[in-house]
């Protein structure tokens, strides 16, 4: 148990001196694989090498909204306002790349599928994914930033919004029965991935995962702050006031 | 007056006891039924609102000349939807501005039954609205929609529907915009209600509807919300 919270520790010490260096060094790596290392694939040509980043940024994606949820339950169960910097921190991030991903996914499927966007089941709940994290943001922005209530509601509807996240895929999958799949749509990973492709792509992951993490790091330091200048800004006032 | 009942309804020095739980529920529920009443006029807004939204779509997708059947499940839940988001938007508004909730938090019951007794009442008001939507498209577009079957889905789709949109709009007062916030919360949450909704309505009304287990998905989403929604409102409404 110490020693779990020992690492845990030094893993949050290290977040201005290992992570940002280490996401420098991936992000690098990453850019020189995917446009250099990678070979060109056969069909898709140049977009594929999209590819390296859309598939991370989904998996950032997800490991953001993961750590909303933690972070609010944290917020419901311990009432500590510091871990609603670090959801609404993660949140920003999860909305970001989210958006990445779409972005990068139409980009993609504009020459290879011939249109930018598809009612497939995985580009339909990403969406919806948007609508309801930038939804949270919006609520956010909208509140007073150190309401206290506001935190627990937020925290609220994150955990109801994770929780509802396999429903809407399960649904939305149902949904797609109906209709024809585009013959197309197969994604890359589905054809046995050449070794050089394979390494870029998990160069890709850790580069972009570490970025994510760290801009999650950076969000809810400044958040954190944030709260702190309002706590002794509102201490000051008092002792001005008595 | 209201906090007065819940009160009177619960035994101030025991253990809530089962017997002064349902007391309590009932008394919330007698308390929001009457407030309905009082408030008609919102709920009739919400009604004209739903009437107007069916009539906006026969204009818009021209359904009385071909065969309506096709369109008429998607008519349907999405006025569901949207006069749902009028009716429940103020659910706790006034409680919250005149100061009635933190009265009744302040009772001796579990704060679950001040959320049942509420879900009860706007449970019974949405579905007179659905009811009322049916009835009306029933004779607009010459299709029988009154049937027992399609009662349950609606009255199953209400359930969900109140008991997640119940607790987003414990929203506290402080937020600004809370009105336009409500449907921008809900609406994504509620899009499996959507999809299976108007897939089993499909299935009722004999159109193709897929092969998925609709009713069920209903049937899930339902008690997913019910049960989430009632762990989380004491967290919600808590001072």
């Amino acid at each position: 148990m110490n020693a779990a919270r020992a690492l845990l520790g030094a893993a949050h010490a290290a977040r201005w001196t290992a992570l940002p260096p280490l996401t420098g060094v991936a992000m690098l790596a990453l850019i020189v694989g995917a446009v250099i290392v990678a070979p060109r694939e056969a069909v898709e040509g140049e977009v594929q090498r999209l590819f390296y980043i859309h598939v991370p940024a989904a998996i950032a994606m997800y490991i953001a909204y993961g750590i909303t949820f933690v972070a609010s339950l944290v917020v419901l169960w311990r009432r500590d306002l510091r871990a609603d910097a670090v959801a609404r921190a993660a949140t920003s991030v999860g909305v970001l790349f989210t958006a990445l991903v779409l972005a990068t996914g139409a980009i993609w499927g504009q020459p290879i599928w011939g249109v930018w966007w598809a009612w497939d089941a995985r580009l339909t709940s990403t969406l919806v994914l948007l609508l309801l994290f930038g939804g949270y943001l919006l609520a956010r922005s909208l509140a007073d930033e150190h309401d206290e209530q506001a935190a627990r509601f937020a925290a609220i509807f994150a955990v109801v919004a994770f929780l509802d996240i396999p429903i809407i895929n399960m649904s939305v999958r149902w949904w797609r029965t109906l209709h024809p799949q585009p013959i197309v749509l197969r994604m890359p990973g589905d054809q046995a991935l050449p070794d050089a492709m394979l390494a870029v792509l998990a160069v890709g992951v850790v580069a972009v995962v570490l970025l994510a993490l760290w801009l999650v790091a950076l969000r809810a330091d400044t958040e954190q702050l944030a709260q702190r200048a309002a706590a002794l800004r509102a201490a000051v006032d008092r002792r001005e006031d008595a | 007056m209201s906090a007065h009942d819940v009160l009177r309804a619960a035994t101030p020095h025991a253990e809530p006891r089962a017997g002064a739980t349902l007391g309590a529920t009932c008394a919330v529920l007698a308390k929001d039924l009457r407030l309905l009443w009082r408030r008609r006029a919102s709920w009739l807004a919400a009604a004209t609102f739903a009437t107007l939204s069916v009539l906006t779509y026969a204009f818009a997708f021209d359904l009385v000349t071909d065969d309506v059947r096709p369109l008429l499940p998607g008519v349907l839940w999405v006025t569901f939807l949207f006069a749902g988001v009028v009716a429940l938007g103020r659910a706790f508004a006034d409680e919250t501005e005149q100061g009635t909730l933190d009265a009744l938090l302040v009772a001796p019951v579990p704060r679950t039954t001040l959320y049942a007794g509420k879900l009860v009442a706007y449970f019974c008001a949405l579905l007179a609205i659905d009811v009322a939507m049916l009835a009306l498209a029933t004779v607009l577009f010459n299709v029988g929609l009154l049937t027992p079957q399609l009662l349950l889905l609606t009255a199953l789709g209400a359930a969900g529907y109140v008991s997640l949109t119940l607790l987003l709009g414990t929203l506290g007062s402080r937020v600004h915009a809370r009105e336009v916030l409500l449907p921008v919360l809900a609406l994504p949450l509620l899009m499996p209600l959507l999809i299976g909704g108007v897939r089993a309505t499909g299935a009722a009304l004999d159109l193709p509807h897929g092969d998925a287990p609709w009713l069920w998905l209903l049937v899930v989403f339902t008690f997913w919300s019910a049960a989430a929604s009632a762990l989380l409102f004491p967290l919600a409404v808590e001072r």
